[in-house]
C-alpha cells in the first residue's frame, strides 16, 4: 500500500510535470503551487537553454519552450547529474517522437550544441604519447577527449541565413585540445574512416592505411600510403592525435 | 593537504575561480561543492577544482539524493558520491531534508509531508546513505513554500524527528528557517530551538528574493538581509560560534569582494560567539 506522504508526492510530481493538464494537488493553494512549477521548469529550461543556443533561436521561443515541456513530461529522466540533461534532450528528440512539427535538421543540430559540453567535460586523461614518433611505423596514440560524428545534415553550417532543405553527409571531429579548450574540424569520409579504425585498434599508420587499401580494392595501394603519412601529419598538427605510443 | 574544516566558507562557482585564483581572500578558510556538478568531471573544470581542493577543505554540498523520495535510494550516485570525495579528501557530506524525484528527476527540491511515517521512511534512507559513506552526514532543513497537507508534526518537530532517528547530524540552514518563518508566520527562534542543535555540523547564511506580494523565494541571489544575521547570531549563542558557515550565493553573483564582505561577517559572528563544545 502506497503511504500518504507519497500519494501526495505521486500527485505532485504528476503536476509539476504536466500544469496544465492535470490536477494541483489537494490542499495546496494555487499561488504556491506556481511558485513550484514555474521555478523547477525553468531550472531545466536553464540548462538546455544554456547548451543550445543555437537551435532555440533557429526554432523560436515559443516552440522551444513547447519542446522543452514535453521532454520534461514525457522522457524518462534517469540521471541526477545536472550536465546530463541536455543529452537527455538530445536522446528525447532523437528517440523520443515529440509530435511537435520540427525540422529534420534540429536534433543533428541539438547534438552538435551538445557535443561542445560533452568534450569539454569528457572525463579521460591525456595519454602519454611520443610526439616525434614515426605515425606510419609506430602505435598512432589518438586524443581520446574526442568525438567523431556523422550527420546527415552540414550541422555546422546552420544558421539564422541558412537553414537546409536538403540533407548533406557530414564528418565533424570536436576534441579538447592540449590547452583544454573545445575545437571543431570537419573532415572527409576517408578521414572519418581512418579515425574510425583507429579507435577500434592500435594501430601504425601503414597498418590502418593498408586496411583502407584492402576495404576499398584500392589498385596502388603505394599511393594510400603517401595520402596517409600526410594526413596523420595533419591531424597531429591540429591535435587530433597526439603522437605514437611510447 | 587536509586542513581541518572550520570557520567561514563560500560556494565554489565557475564564476569565482579566476578571481580566486588570482588570489584567495584570507578570511575564506573552505569552499562547498554540489557532486552533481562537479564529480566525474575531466578537463578544465577539473583541473581547477583540484588546484582549490589540494590547498583548502571542501564540503560536498548534495542536490540530487531525493532522501524523501518514493523510489529506491540511488545507491550509484552514493558510491559516485564517496568516490569523489576520497579523490578530494573532502570529509562533510550534507543533503538536504527533501524529495526531487520518484522514478525520474524532477531537478529541485520538494517538500515532504511531515508524518510518522515519513520520518521513518527518510531516516532508513539517511542511514543506507550513511552506511554506504561510512560517516554520518548532515541533513539540511531545506526551504519550502507549501506545507503539505496530511503533516501530523511541525516542519521543525520533522527535521528534529529524522535526524534523531537516523542517528545523522544536523545541517542548519538560517536563511531556510527565516524564509519559511515568513512564508508560513511562525516564529523563527522557536523553530530553531525546536531542533536538535547540539548536532550541528554545519551552517548556511544566504539571501533571499522578496515577490511583488511578499512571498519569500530562497533564490540564494542577493545579499544576506539583517534579520537572518541575527538568526545566525542566535544559532551561534546556542551552538557556539565553532562550527564551519558557508555563504551560497548561486545567482546575480557580485564580485567576490563584495562576496567576501559577507564570508568576513560570517567570521567576526563567529569570533564573538562562545565557542561551545560540540556533543556530537
Amino acid at each position: 500500500m502506497t503511504a500518504m506522504f507519497q500519494s501526495f508526492q505521486q500527485d505532485m510530481a504528476r503536476h509539476l510535470r504536466d500544469p496544465h493538464h492535470t490536477m494541483r494537488p489537494a490542499g495546496v493553494p494555487a499561488r504556491r503551487m506556481a511558485v513550484y512549477n514555474e521555478m523547477l521548469f525553468n531550472n531545466v529550461c536553464g540548462f538546455i537553454d544554456t547548451c543550445m543556443p543555437l537551435s532555440r533561436k533557429l526554432l523560436g521561443d515559443t516552440a522551444w519552450r513547447c519542446l522543452c515541456r514535453t521532454f520534461y513530461r514525457d522522457w524518462p529522466l534517469h540521471t541526477p547529474w545536472f550536465r546530463d540533461i541536455p543529452r537527455e534532450f538530445v536522446r528525447y528528440l532523437q528517440e523520443g517522437n515529440p509530435k511537435q512539427p520540427l525540422p529534420r535538421w534540429l536534433p543533428d543540430l541539438a547534438h552538435y550544441e551538445w557535443a561542445e559540453l560533452a568534450v569539454d567535460v569528457m572525463d579521460v586523461p591525456r595519454p602519454a604519447a611520443n610526439a616525434h614518433g614515426d605515425l606510419m611505423a609506430e602505435i598512432v596514440v589518438l586524443n581520446p577527449a574526442r568525438m567523431d560524428l556523422h550527420y546527415d545534415w552540414a550541422v555546422h553550417r546552420i544558421g539564422k541565413q541558412h537553414k537546409p532543405r536538403k540533407s548533406m553527409d557530414t564528418h565533424l571531429v570536436v576534441y579538447r585540445d592540449a590547452d583544454d579548450a573545445v575545437q571543431f574540424t570537419e573532415v572527409n569520409a576517408a578521414t572519418a574512416h581512418v579515425l574510425a579504425l583507429l579507435d577500434v585498434q592500435p594501430m601504425t599508420g601503414t597498418q590502418v592505411m593498408q586496411h583502407i587499401a584492402e576495404h576499398r580494392q584500392h589498385p596502388q595501394p603505394e599511393q594510400l600510403l603517401a595520402f596517409g603519412a600526410t594526413l596523420l601529419k595533419q591531424l597531429q598538427e591540429q591535435d587530433i592525435i597526439l603522437g605514437t605510443l611510447p | 593537504m587536509n586542513r581541518p574544516l572550520s570557520g567561514a566558507g563560500l560556494g565554489f562557482r565557475r564564476e569565482l575561480i579566476e578571481p580566486l585564483k588570482h588570489s584567495v581572500p584570507n578570511v575564506i578558510d573552505f569552499f562547498e561543492v554540489a557532486p552533481e556538478n562537479w564529480a566525474g568531471l575531466g578537463g578544465r573544470s577539473a583541473k581547477d577544482l583540484r588546484h582549490f581542493t589540494e590547498r583548502y577543505p571542501f564540503v560536498c554540498h548534495g542536490l540530487s539524493l531525493s532522501l524523501g523520495g518514493p523510489a529506491s535510494l540511488d545507491t550509484q550516485l552514493l558510491h559516485k558520491t564517496k568516490a569523489f570525495m576520497k579523490a578530494h579528501g573532502i570529509q562533510l557530506f550534507t543533503e538536504h531534508l527533501s524529495w526531487c524525484s520518484d522514478e525520474s528527476h524532477l531537478y529541485d527540491l520538494l517538500p515532504i509531508p511531515c508524518t510518522q511515517e515519513a520520518v521513518r521512511w527518510t531516516a532508513n534512507r539517511i542511514k543506507l546513505a550513511q552506511d554506504i559513506l561510512e560517516m554520518r552526514i548532515g541533513i539540511e532543513n531545506a526551504s519550502t513554500y507549501i506545507a503539505p497537507p496530511g503533516s501530523d508534526m511541525s516542519e521543525a518537530e520533522f527535521v528534529a524527528a529524522v535526524v534523531k532517528e537516523a542517528d545523522c547530524l544536523l545541517h542548519l540552514d538560517v536563511n531556510n528557517i527565516y524564509v519559511n518563518s515568513q512564508n508560513f508566520g511562525f516564529d523563527a527562534l522557536d523553530y530553531l530551538n525546536t531542533l536538535p542543535l547540539e548536532r550541528t555540523c554545519y551552517v548556511h547564511v544566504a539571501g533571499h528574493y522578496v515577490e511583488p506580494d511578499g512571498l519569500l523565494i530562497d533564490t540564494h541571489g542577493a545579499e544576506v538581509i539583517d534579520p537572518v544575521w541575527h538568526l545566525l547570531m542566535a544559532a551561534y549563542e546556542r551552538i557556539g560560534g565553532n562550527v564551519p558557515t558557508c555563504l551560497e550565493r548561486d545567482f546575480n553573483l557580485p564580485s567576490l569582494n563584495e562576496l567576501t564582505a559577507e564570508v568576513m561577517q560570517i567570521a567576526r559572528l563567529q569570533a564573538q560567539a562562545p565557542r561551545i563544545k560540540k556533543v556530537a
